[in-house]
């Protein structure tokens, strides 16, 4: 049957070779490889979709993509937050079309049924249209099948099968919860609107770039000139800096690239915002032992399969539109219980380097297009994934592999192997 | 509009206390606006980005906002350059090997609806509306090249005279669409 081939052939894009690991050039060109991504992995396994402070009184929304269907999520009066369809269950309109907002009900433009913000059927105009017994219980907007809090992550899963969130997001557990410890009360805040960018390419080349640390040397030069205009380091410090730390490739499609935390303030941004600002050191050590401070102050960042981003000055969402067409959203946050110089400086530091006309990020997504141009290129069909294979270990069950490795790569495409493989 | 005229033309008639000098130049006229704007955006089609950096004041700005409705510096810009973070971006552009710029842009700006209102005396508030294409050329097939894209964009201008010049205080530029997804805005828009 048609399936069944189709089924193998997805699982030999990956070639998970111990000396080899490669990747076909179809994941990225394919419209039929990315329609069923977006059932096996979107519309399947557990997508982030917001964080609780954008959500912050009843009544508040926002509209999200999973996959391609659209959701909102919505904070009812009874404080909960609920992920619903964004679907009329009458003829199938949507019922909120603004990116984000307020408001005391959904109401459906075509005829007027109107919902309450828990999703409960409230108003049908015209009723007696309908009999008396008509059951608006049954008629609902439909929640998704599965949601998780994960200390204001919103997670959503559209299927009753697969890993429970717990069992999904355990391997990076730790490194969330360290990099929220550079916050005292453990708490951030979304800053709305986000930086956005849309680039002519797949998605899963910003997947790959984020934790690349190979990359810098190359593609950010200009990046390194700059700082080197400006006196903060020199292009041989940064590039040195680049060998230090770890990249790490978690189970479920997890991973991450890391510096070294340090109490030192020359090496760790969190021990120079210790020294610089002796309110947060208080904080900082009334809260954690040596060792978290040590732990929490090394940068890192953090992918969560398959959409998240976990940086320093932002959560980074990954939105895929087509097999070609990607969306990246950068939300940045402020740290909860510090003082406000260290978020001002976060923020005008997140500004420099990112955004659609920052300093660095634009010169990686130029990259993703030449990715995404190359992989037409049938000569040779294989992308090369094996840098570091050779010497990475494993550690607790991570792999963990030399900073400039392609160990976290190895890692996601793992994983997309695994569930693009299931039945 | 009107209470944007009414103020400008109650400025102009009030006593010049600050300068008490008829020698000033009396504010910009349109016809002077117009011939800044469009030098200015020569400078930036012509990539001659130092000249335009200095077109800016020692304490000049340029603010790109995703949302006009905040102040700068509050909540995140697409850009917001102090005077020596512009010197970067120009640094940038012309000193370092950009990937984002390489091939470079070329961009023709139109600017129109120029409306010029007195800010007292040697100052100047300047709007317009600016309609900026771009296109970055190359091969056949590189994705992300070869296709002109346009920018309408609501601009306002800070003017401070200096000497014999108008100086750029701030320059403010609201891009449409400016709270959607753009792809390389590393031209300067």
């Amino acid at each position: 049957m048609a399936v069944t081939e189709r089924t193998q052939s997805y699982a030999d894009l990956v070639a998970d070779d111990p000396r080899e690991f490669r990747v076909h050039g179809s994941v990225y060109t394919d419209a039929e490889v990315f329609g069923s991504e977006m059932d096996r992995i979107y519309e399947r396994t557990w997508v982030y979709a917001g964080h609780e402070s954008e959500l912050p009184a009843a009544g508040d929304y926002k509209t999200v993509l999973v996959g391609t269907q659209p959701v909102v999520l919505s904070r009812h009066e009874d404080g909960k937050i609920y992920a619903l369809y964004n679907r009329c269950r009458h003829r199938g309109a949507v019922v909120c079309r603004q990116e984000r907002g307020h408001s005391n009900f959904f109401r459906c433009r075509y005829h007027n049924w109107v919902y309450a913000n828990n999703g409960d059927l409230i108003g049908m105009s015209q009723s007696t249209g309908y009999p008396d017994d008509f059951d608006r219980g049954a008629y609902g907007l439909v929640p998704v099948s599965r949601m998780a809090n994960y200390r204001g992550l919103f997670f959503i899963s559209l299927s009753d099968h697969g890993p429970t969130f717990d069992e999904h997001i355990g391997p990076a557990r730790k490194y969330i919860d360290a990099w929220l410890g550079r916050s005292p009360v453990e708490q951030i805040e979304l800053l709305l609107p986000p930086h956005r960018y849309e680039y002519p390419g797949n998605w899963k080349l910003q997947a790959e770039n984020g934790y690349d640390g190979y990359h810098g040397n190359y593609v950010h030069l200009s990046w390194q000139r700059v700082l080197q205009l400006s006196k903060e380091s020199t292009v041989e410090e940064v590039q040195r800096y680049r060998q230090e730390g770890a990249a790490r490739g978690l189970l479920n499609g997890h991973g991450l690239l890391e510096r070294p935390g340090s109490l030192n303030p020359a090496s760790s941004w969190t021990a120079r915002m210790m020294d610089r600002y002796p309110e947060y050191a208080e904080a900082m050590r009334a809260k954690y032992a040596e060792t978290q401070l040590i732990d929490l102050s090394a940068r890192r960042n953090i992918f969560i399969f398959p959409n998240l981003y976990l940086f320093d000055t932002h959560l980074r969402v990954i939105v895929p539109k087509a097999v070609n067409r990607t969306e990246v959203q950068l939300y940045v946050y402020a740290l909860h219980g510090v003082p406000d110089a260290i978020n001002d400086g976060r923020i005008r530091g997140h500004e420099r380097f990112y955004g659609p006309a920052g300093f660095g990020a634009p010169d990686d997504i130029e990259v993703f297009t030449e990715v995404q141009t190359g992989a037409q290129a049938r000569g040779n069909e294989w992308n090369l994934f094996s840098r570091g294979q050779h010497r990475e270990r494993v550690e607790n069950g991570e792999r963990v592999g030399h900073t400039t490795d392609e160990t976290p790569q190895r890692s996601l495409y793992r994983q997309w192997r695994l569930e693009m493989s299931r039945p | 509009m009107a209470r944007q005229r009414a103020k400008a033309s109650r400025r102009q008639h009030s006593p010049r206390t600050k300068s008490g000098s008829a020698a000033l130049p009396a504010a910009l006229t349109v016809s002077d606006a117009e011939r800044f704007l469009f030098a200015e955006a020569r400078l930036l089609d012509e990539r001659r980005f130092d000249e335009w950096e200095s077109l800016f004041s020692e304490d000049g700005s340029y603010w790109v906002p995703i949302d006009p409705a905040k102040e700068p510096g509050q909540g995140i810009s697409i850009i917001s350059d102090d005077r020596k973070r512009l010197h970067e971006r120009v640094f940038r552009l012309t000193q370092t090997p950009v990937l984002d710029q390489n091939p470079p842009s070329r961009t023709m700006r139109l600017v129109s609806n120029v409306e010029v209102e007195a800010d007292g005396a040697g100052q100047a508030r300047l709007r317009c509306r600016q309609l900026i294409t771009e296109v970055r050329p190359g091969g056949l097939g590189q994705a992300g090249l070869n296709v002109v894209r346009v920018f309408p964009a609501s601009c306002e201008y800070r003017l401070r005279r200096d000497g014999a010049r108008w100086k750029i205080v701030r320059k403010k530029v609201v891009l449409l669409d400016s709270d959607q997804p753009h792809y390389n805005l590393s031209f300067i828009p």
